[in-house]
Parts: structure tokens; sequence; C-alpha cells
């Protein structure tokens, strides 16, 4: 199976992940959670890294080998 | 037998330079000129000048910037040259505007470290115009862009900082989420991952503001209280950045606990009371140092609260202190973190922070 033309899963990925941490921090923001340093911190790192995983083993996208 | 054709000598591509965009200009072209030089969506530097606009101007100072620095790349433009009086009139400019935007910055002891990036940016800025066609020139312009790329990401970091810290977490957290929903969107159009870079110069601060839970809303400089009396302490004190000092020496405190409530977003706290006092602490300081009763605690997420028992009718002080970045000292007297014995002063070395187990025990 080939991948669709003009379909970037880093991309796709990388959206899925800022969305998660990104609706993490609103409800954090909201007062609806209150996470302590211990949990959010790593969150962070976590997202971050799993960007750079995605975006590493994916490689550049379509059309910029 | 078949002749060969005779190779046709191609012309050398001529070097890519900057330049502002006139196919792609909303004002003056200078966010299209980039984004085809970075090979990036020009939407993506506009959103960030904006942005940047909003932290003190920056973005505003970079685009008149790049406005005056960058040449069009309109053929029949006058050629734009260096001359002094230009040259002179733009850095007058650029420090007319830091000058009004940041004065306390711009007038503080950094004025030297500031000429020294002017005149930096300058000699770049001119290798980029007047060499762009040599390896240096293109040295040069990859040094000057990652700056100014450097320069955005950490504009755009603080103020992704301070719109959180200053109440505006909600929409900062939003924006990481329009985000995140223009990267899926993007992946079924051939890819967005220049969203990635705002999405994280957005939500790594912010994480890092809602983790110290810092609040920097309320009054800002240096502050001192002097309460009379213990009904005076019943709203406590509240302050966003700076130095809050509480001198408790003329309130008689009645029998039993009577609060005392601090909240301060960043900086420092500090409560003088008489030696004699018995006194307890419930402090919680995200990023920083407190120092009370048994000595020094500090690092992340500190969360100092005294278990010490306290005899019935005995008059104490429960001081109850929330700091997002800074630090909290009980002791009997005022210190000055900046005395001549460096970070801090002979009067913190004499602090007496173990002021109250005999007094709570009864027995002072």
């Amino acid at each position: 199976m080939t991948p669709r033309a003009g379909y970037d899963p880093a991309s796709l990925i990388a959206g899925v992940i800022v969305i998660a941490l990104g609706g993490l921090l609103l409800l954090d923001q909201a007062d609806v959670l209150e996470l302590q340093p211990k949990y959010l911190l790593p969150a962070l790192l976590a997202a971050v890294g799993g960007i750079l995983l995605a975006c590493g083993l994916i490689g550049p996208p379509r059309g910029r080998e | 037998m078949t002749e060969t054709p005779p190779t046709v000598p191609q012309p050398e591509e001529p070097p890519r330079r900057l330049t502002r965009s006139t196919d792609d200009r909303l004002i003056g072209g200078v966010a299209g000129g980039l984004g085809r030089h970075l090979n990036i969506d020009p939407l993506a530097i506009r959103i960030t000048f904006v942005i940047l606009t909003f932290a003190g101007g920056l973005g505003l100072l970079a685009y008149l910037m790049c406005l005056v620095f960058v040449p069009t790349d309109d053929p029949s433009a006058p050629p734009l040259k260096w001359g002094l009086a230009r040259t002179i009139g733009a850095g007058l400019l650029a420090v007319a505007a830091l000058a009004i935007l940041i004065p306390d910055w711009f007038w503080g002891p950094q004025l030297p470290l500031l000429l020294v990036a002017g005149a930096v940016v300058y000699l770049l800025v001119r290798m980029l115009r007047d060499d762009g066609g040599t390896h240096a020139g293109r040295v040069a312009a990859r040094i000057g862009i990652g700056i100014v790329l450097v320069a955005l990401a950490a504009g755009g970091f603080v103020a992704a900082a301070a719109g959180t810290a200053l109440g505006g977490g909600i929409v900062v957290a939003g924006l990481v989420i329009a985000c995140g929903v223009g990267l899926v969107g993007g992946a079924f159009r051939g890819g967005a991952r220049w969203l990635i870079a705002p999405a994280l110069v957005l939500a790594l601060p912010l994480g890092a503001v809602a983790a110290t839970d810092l609040d920097v809303r309320g009054t800002w400089g240096d502050r001192t209280f002097h309460p009379g009396t213990a009904a005076e302490l019943a709203g406590g004190y509240e302050m966003g950045v700076g130095s809050m000092k509480v001198d408790m020496r003329d309130v008689d405190l009645p029998a039993g606990r009577t609060d005392l409530r601090l909240d301060l977003g960043m900086g420092e706290i500090q409560v003088l009371v008489p030696e004699d006092t018995c006194v307890t602490t419930d402090a919680e300081v995200g990023v920083g140092a407190v120092n009370v009763g048994d000595g020094d605690q500090g690092g992340i997420d500190v969360d100092v609260s005294d278990d010490r028992s306290v005899a019935p009718r005995v008059e104490e002080l429960h001081v109850i202190a929330d700091v997002g970045i800074g630090h909290v000292a009980v002791g009997d007297r005022f210190f000055d973190w900046h005395g001549p014995g460096g970070w801090r002063d002979e009067a913190f070395d004499a602090l007496q922070t173990g002021t109250s187990s005999a007094a709570c025990r009864g027995t002072a």
C-alpha cells in the first residue's frame, strides 16, 4: 500500500500530540484539572520527544527528500 | 552513426538572495520574501510577526527593520545604496524604538552590549547585501537568519509565558490546539510541519508557567507592609511581581492562631517577626526556595508545611505563602539579596528563622 499523495503522517502525528497537549493545558488553565509539575513537565518532554521521533522516523515530506 | 548534439552550457542559477516579494505581499512583501527564502509558508511568518507585535512591539520592530534593510525583488526598482545617512537613520530609528518600547531595560547596564549587538547585525546585513553571491555572503546570510529565527522564537516564548502568567492561559492553550488542528488538516494537504515550531513555542512556556502556578496579576514593584493590628491581616497581601516585605513587629497577636495569607507571582516574600513569636508556616513555591524554621528548602514544586505542635492559648502566627517563582523567608530581620556579600548579605546569614520553637511550646 502506498501512502496517499500529499499525505504527511508526521504532520498528522504531531497534530494529534499537539492537540492532546493543548487540551491538557486548556483543562488546567480552566481549573478543570490541576496538573502537578511532576506530571506536567514529563508530559511536555514526552510531547516534544514524540513529535521529534515521528518526524525523524518518517523523514522529510514528499518532494523534499 | 549518430552525431552527438553539442552540449549547451546551462546558465548558472543566480544565488538566491533574501528579497521582499512583489508577488506575495500584504504590506511590504517581507513575509512573502522570508517565506520564499526559507521555503516555508509565508502565513507562518505573518502569524509570527503578529504574535510578536503583541509582545511589546517586537514583531512590528522586526518587520520595520526588514522593510528598511531587505531590498525588493522588483528589477525595475532603483537599487538601494548603503549610504551613511541611510545606515545612521535606520540605526537611530531602531534605537528610538527600543528606548520607547523597553525603557527600563534599554537604559540599563546592558546598553554597551546592545551597541555591540547592533554593530554585529549591521555587519551581517552589510555582508548579506554587498556580498550576497559569494560563499561568505551565503554563510553570513544563514547566520543572520538563524539569529533572527532564534530571536523570534525567544520573543514568542516570552510572549506566551507572559500572556499565560497575566491570565491569558486559556487563549494560549486555544492557540496551541489551533496549531494542532492545522497540523492535522495540513497533513492531508502535503504537510504543515512548520506549525510544529509555533505550537511548541506556545505550549512549552504555557506548560512551564502552569507547572509553577505562576500568576503575576496584581501590583508590581517593591512594597513593605506595616500592619498595626491583627484585624488588618484578615485580607492578606497579594502582589504580582516584586518584593513583598511584611513587618509584623507592631502587631499584638491574640491568643490562638492568626493566619497571614501572602500571594506573590514572582519575587520574594520576607516576613519580619519578633524573635519570641510562635510562627508556623504553610508555603508553596513553584520554583524557588523557602527559608523558615529549620533551614532552606529549594527546587521545583517546593511545599513546606509545619507540623509543629503549638501549646494552647499561645499567640501563633500562621504564614500561608503562595509564590510562583521566588523565595519565602520568615525571620527576625529584613535582608538584601544584592548585599556586599554576593547574592545575599550578612543580614541573611544572621537571619534567625527558628524563632518559634520555644515560643510555640509556651516556654519562651
